[in-house]
């Protein structure tokens, strides 16, 4: 037996090396293929990070009535925070906001003092969210809830670039996956056509080892591996290409590669649609033996 | 051994074999003669069962048409060695390689490989050209190398579809010669032939094929009716 798996492997080895130059060319064609994918990939994740980093500091600001005590804007924190959604919650007092005003703006200080003791800025209470919660439907719900209770002057959260970011990076994910599907079709069907073509032009070979009493399966691996190493070769080939394009434009369009996850599922993808091409290669090559 | 029974095989209605009921014994040498298109490479077919019976039922070496499951396919296979009229050696292999072929797809180990496809290509005086490839050789020993291949894993049948048919008559004689000595050491030889005078009298039983139909077996000595 391991013999026999060792002859057909050594078979499509002995396969690809006759016709080395036009495998090569099959390889360079769905590597570049991959490579759009690859590309596209970056760009997708990188976008998708960036978002992810937004909406982690999307939370919703509660600026308070003036006529408020201290007691009353910690009881409206506490209600706050049990409400869905609401990770943590923090009172900012006016003194607090205050100094915090001091400390981001310095140059803008003056403008305090200019304006006199009897003047403060709004008491207000930080919210964050839960993950989940950080979309634009649900931190808008929320909003309005609690722009209705009492004590709440104002509310501010980032309704101008929430819902626009959301739906980019909705789309670009459907976008992704639809590429993908694209390019293992299109895989699919490259292999598809070189295997049965190897098939075809190997028809004596496929004839005569079924006639000597080859296992079926010993017929089919030499043409099943081709088709499995076309695109994880392919897949890998153009992973090459991307992180010598990365690194390129590394200093000028500053972005992150692909983390190891994604990189495995181009490869798995490029395994399975050539191991898929191949299959259906030979359903519709090797034919009935008949002498 | 190998038992044709009412076997008949329609090609779209048209019937390429009918109702064809014979058997070949342990060892023997059966000479299957007819016009072109009378059903030889049909019925040899049926044999190796690259096709099956629409009616009726083939049984080889223990196999039977009706039962045989596709993974019985190679193992009924390893029992029988076939030679083509056309040769069929893959020409991109060396001699040594093609007749090692069938070892090879049966996971028989590389040395015991080398030691029976060297007795045999001596047996056969065809071990000066182990390296060639099949391009390089005359159609006699292109033959002969076909033979060596249908021997070497020990076929209890052998199956010879008009192996002469490419060749001239000195070495058509050669190879009829060589099928003789196979078949005396035991082998059952089934040869496929227009011209049944090739195989001396005596040697073998002889059957003929006519548009599908057995004419007259049991009683057809191959020379009579020619
Ligand atoms: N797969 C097939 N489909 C349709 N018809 C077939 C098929 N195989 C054989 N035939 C027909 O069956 C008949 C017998 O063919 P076969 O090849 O068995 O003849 P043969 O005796 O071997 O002839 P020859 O001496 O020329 O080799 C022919 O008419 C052929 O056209
Ligand atoms: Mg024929």
């Amino acid at each position: 037996m391991i013999h026999l798996i060792k002859n057909a492997i050594n078979e499509g080895l002995l396969n690809i090396r006759r016709k080395l130059g036009s495998f090569l060319i099959t390889l360079l064609m769905v590597s570049l293929s991959f490579m759009v994918f690859d590309i596209f990939l970056i760009i997708s994740w990188n976008l998708g990070t960036a978002l992810k980093n937004e909406q982690e500091n999307v939370g919703i600001e509660v600026f308070l009535r003036d006529n408020i005590t201290e007691v009353e804007a910690v009881n409206l924190a506490d209600i706050i925070s049990g409400m869905e959604g609401v990770r943590s919650v923090y009172y900012v007092s006016p003194e607090e906001a205050e100094a915090v005003f001091r400390a981001d703006l310095p140059e803008q200080a003056d403008l305090l003092t200019l304006l006199g003791p009897q003047f403060h800025l709004p008491a207000s209470i930080q919210i964050s969210l839960q993950p989940d919660y950080r979309t634009s439907d649900k931190v808008g719900g929320l909003a309005r809830t609690v722009s209705g209770m009492d004590g709440v002057e104002d509310i501010v959260y980032g309704k101008e670039y929430l819902p626009g970011l959301t739906r980019a990076v909705d789309i670009l994910a459907k976008l992704v996956i639809l590429a993908g599907l694209v390019l293992a079709v299109s895989l699919s069907l490259v292999v598809a056509n070189t295997v049965r073509l190897a098939v075809t032009r190997r028809a004596l070979a496929v004839q005569i080892m079924s006639i000597v009493g080859a296992p079926g399966w010993f017929v089919r691996v030499p043409f099943l591996g081709e088709g499995l190493l076309t695109g994880v070769a392919g897949a890998a080939g153009s992973l090459l290409l991307t992180v010598a394009v990365s690194w390129m434009l590394s200093s000028s369009v500053p972005h992150e590669f692909l983390p190891v996850k994604w990189v495995m599922l181009v490869l798995i993808l490029g395994a399975s649609s050539g191991a898929a091409g191949s299959w259906i290669g030979m359903k519709s090559g090797i034919p009935k033996p008949r002498s | 051994m190998l038992t044709f029974q009412n076997v008949s095989r329609f090609y779209n209605d048209w019937p390429a074999l009918e109702n064809i009921n014979f058997k070949v014994q342990r060892g023997e040498f059966l000479v299957v003669s007819g016009p072109s298109g009378a059903g030889k490479t049909t019925l040899f077919r049926h044999i190796w069962m690259g096709d099956l019976p629409s009616i009726g039922t083939v049984e080889v070496a223990g196999y039977r048409s009706d039962r045989i499951r596709k993974d019985d396919l190679p193992l009924l296979r390893r029992k029988l060695g076939i030679v083509f009229q056309d040769f069929r050696l893959l020409p991109e292999r060396t001699v040594f390689d093609n007749v090692a072929l069938p070892l090879q797809v049966a996971g028989t180990s590389p040395k015991a490989i080398r030691r029976r496809v060297f007795s045999l290509l001596a047996e056969m005086e065809l071990n000066h050209r182990r390296s060639s490839y099949p391009h390089e050789l005359s159609g006699g020993e292109q033959q002969r190398v076909a033979i060596a291949r249908a021997m070497v894993a020990h076929p209890v049948i052998l199956l010879a579809d008009e192996p002469t048919g490419n060749l001239d008559p000195e070495v058509s004689r050669r190879v009829i010669d060589l099928l003789i000595e196979i078949n005396r050491s035991g082998t059952a030889v089934i040869l496929a032939t227009h011209d049944p005078r090739q195989v001396p009298a005596g040697t073998a039983r002889f059957l003929y094929l006519e548009r599908g139909h057995l004419v007259n077996p049991g009683i057809w000595d191959g020379y009579r009716q020619l």
